[in-house]
């Protein structure tokens, strides 16, 4: 039997295709200004990685801000459950999940059995998300995953004095305006979006093993940052891209509704 | 069965009003549950609570307010601003909290700026004590006094105090309906939708309130009610609430609110006035006391244990905790809130969110969603066994 999860986000859409056993295939694909257009395309090229028919597929499920949009969902479920979902699967010691989507940020705290016990959201702006690293790339004029290895390299992180956006794309043009090198420019930001969640973190009461979910878990600088602003050594998903772990969620999920 | 009501509560002015005031009848706006309407209806005034629905921009408000203040009085404001409130004859603002006590100024310098008549003829700055004692009592019954003094001369009308009484009485009758209706979504399963029961609660504080009353009766008359099986049930808490779309969010297809403590909501039916008292001590002692506001200095403990007495008559399952933007008085309450009920073992969610069209409902509609997901597991693990 092979089911699918299907996740929405606000700059990626993903899909991985489960047979009961394993990931049989996935992908991640640009967000369309029509989420059903995303969706598709996504499906398609997972089921050209497994050389499925759509048809094969028994029953889907939707999550992510998009997820009332996914066509051929039989179902939705929230994000914040496909995250803990997935992320128990793959890690089940795993009591606290820092998923950083690219428009949001979640801290989600579970019980033994893999179920959602409390959740925090960023519900004031856009600092502390994926948004936020994408926005400093492009005022840099580097690509998103070359922040990171930039950020290893510098010595002397600037200070972004605001926790705005906007604001903080300011500071970076000052900087390169006043000849500050890129790296430590980087190794900013990178501190600055650490910082942010941080704070989200505290909100909730962390319980060890932690791990991190979503596009910015790739980014190894905020990762780092992170384990050092809270103490913690944050658990990496290293067998699964950790940007599929809501649609791997949601995959699980669905392969439940279907009856296995 | 609920059109009319939803018409009346999602609208600023309506057929009711305008009628009466064909007739000659004054209408006049307050801007906070702590006033009491009783008063005016004793002069034959109707009372309107102002609502900050459907504003489309705060152009105006921004500029008198300022960016870091709660939307809800900005949308009032905003209003006001577009005349839609000129057919209020009067308006009484009462410090329900500081944004909403700046409202007053903030028409005032917006008048001014924009050379606007946008003051009502009657302005009414109505204190409130933020405690509960007998000194502040005695000083509200003060205060009433010198409303009454005042919108008498105004309007050269003369108050009665058996008027009052008749009222008073009126009022208690009128929160009897209340009760009924609320009974309604209190019963399980729920047989109203919260989303009907506070498009009722609004549109009674929207229009002539005797006609209301009529209405109230053909409602409670005829409504048998469809049983809402299967729902979470919810209650409601924290910053104030006109918005009807904002509890179909939080209600969706798999939720119903069967409780809330908003302003707007069912304040106005419970605690009675007591009608052997002297009315305005009666009407003093009653409107500071009956209320879940966190605007009382020092009454946390009691409005705590309102909301779990609440949680447990309508078997509440998840208790949504939502603040306007800014608010610092519900968003700190809430914190405490949250605290004390998942330390009793009831979940919570905690909002923060824009008041009315500004609101980004996709983000507070997934974290409902996962509440929800987290009440359904909930659920099933007392189910297993």
């Amino acid at each position: 039997m092979i089911v699918a999860g299907c996740d929405i986000g606000s700059l990626t859409t993903k899909v991985v295709l489960f047979d009961g056993k394993k990931i049989i295939a996935s992908s991640i694909i640009k967000s369309k200004p029509k989420p059903e257009d995303g969706a598709y395309e996504a499906l398609q090229q997972a089921c050209a990685i497994a050389t499925v028919n759509q048809d094969n597929i028994v029953y889907c499920v939707g999550t992510g801000y998009g997820r009332k949009r996914v066509p051929f969902a039989n179902n939705t479920i929230s994000e914040i459950s496909c995250h803990t979902k997935g992320a128990f699967y793959l890690y089940p010691n795993v009591r606290t999940i820092i998923d950083i989507g690219g428009q949001d940020c979640k801290v989600i705290s579970l019980n033994t059995q893999g179920e959602v016990d409390r959740f925090v959201t960023n519900d004031k702006c856009a600092a502390g998300t994926g948004r936020f690293l994408e926005v400093m790339a492009k005022v840099l004029k580097i690509e998103l995953q070359e922040l990171s290895n930039m950020a290893k390299k510098g010595n002397e992180a600037i200070t972004l004095a605001s926790a705005c956006t906007v604001w903080a794309q300011a500071d970076v043009i000052k900087y390169l305006n006043e000849g500050i090198s890129k790296e430590n420019i980087a190794l900013g930001v990178c501190k600055s979006m650490a910082k942010r969640v941080g704070v989200l973190v505290n909100q909730a009461s962390i319980k060890r093993d932690v791990c991190i979910t979503g596009g910015v878990a790739k980014n190894t600088a905020v990762v780092k940052e992170l384990e050092n602003l809270l103490g913690v050594t944050i658990v990496k998903i290293t067998n699964v891209d950790p940007q599929l772990t809501g649609a791997l969620g949601a995959a699980l999920f669905a392969y439940q509704k279907a009856g296995g | 069965m609920f059109e009319e009501f939803y018409t009346i509560a999602q609208s600023i002015n309506n057929e009711y009003i305008a009628k009466v005031k064909e007739q000659g009848a004054l209408c006049i706006g307050y801007t906070c549950s702590y006033f009491p309407e009783e008063i005016l209806h004793a002069l034959g005034i109707i009372p309107y609570r102002i609502k900050g629905l459907n504003v489309s921009s705060l152009s105006i408000a921004d500029a008198a307010f300022g960016p870091f203040i709660c939307s809800h009085p900005k949308c009032l404001l905003q209003h006001f601003a577009l005349g839609d409130y000129s057919f209020l004859d009067g308006i009484i603002v009462t410090p329900g909290c500081d944004s909403m006590r700046r409202i007053d100024e903030c028409i005032r310098k917006t008048a001014v700026n924009l050379d606007l008549p946008v003051v009502p003829p009657f302005f009414f700055h109505y204190a409130v004590p933020h405690k509960i004692t007998e000194y502040s009592v005695k000083w509200l019954v003060e205060e009433l006094h010198r409303f009454i003094d005042s919108v008498s001369a105004h309007f050269g009308l003369s108050f009665s105090y058996d008027k009052l009484k008749e009222s008073i009485a009126f009022y208690n009758r009128l929160r009897k309906r209340l009760e009924e209706l609320n009974a309604l979504r209190i019963h399980y399963p729920a047989r109203i939708a919260g989303a009907d029961a506070v498009a009722v609660y609004v549109a009674g504080l929207s229009m002539p309130r005797d006609r209301f009353y009529g209405m109230m009766e053909s409602l409670l008359s005829e409504y048998t009610g469809t049983a809402l099986e299967d729902r979470k049930r919810l209650m409601l808490i924290g910053s104030a609430n006109d918005d009807i779309d904002f509890i179909k969010t939080v209600e969706g297809e798999t939720a119903v609110v069967v409780a809330d403590t908003l302003c707007y909501g069912p304040r106005l039916e419970v605690d009675y006035v007591d009608e052997e008292d002297e009315p305005l001590h009666a009407l003093a002692l009653r409107y500071l006391n009956h209320s879940h506001c966190p605007r009382m200095y020092g009454g946390y403990k009691q409005r705590l244990a309102k909301v779990v007495e609440a949680i447990r008559i309508a078997q509440v399952e998840g208790v949504v905790l939502q603040n306007i933007r800014f608010c610092d008085l519900h968003g700190a309450e809430n914190g405490l809130i949250e605290r004390d009920l998942e330390k009793l073992g009831i979940p919570c969610l905690r909002l923060e969110r824009e008041y009315g069209p500004l609101a980004d409902n996709e983000r507070m509609r997934m974290r409902i969603d996962a509440f929800l997901e987290r009440l359904e597991v909930r659920r099933l693990v007392c189910e297993r066994p």
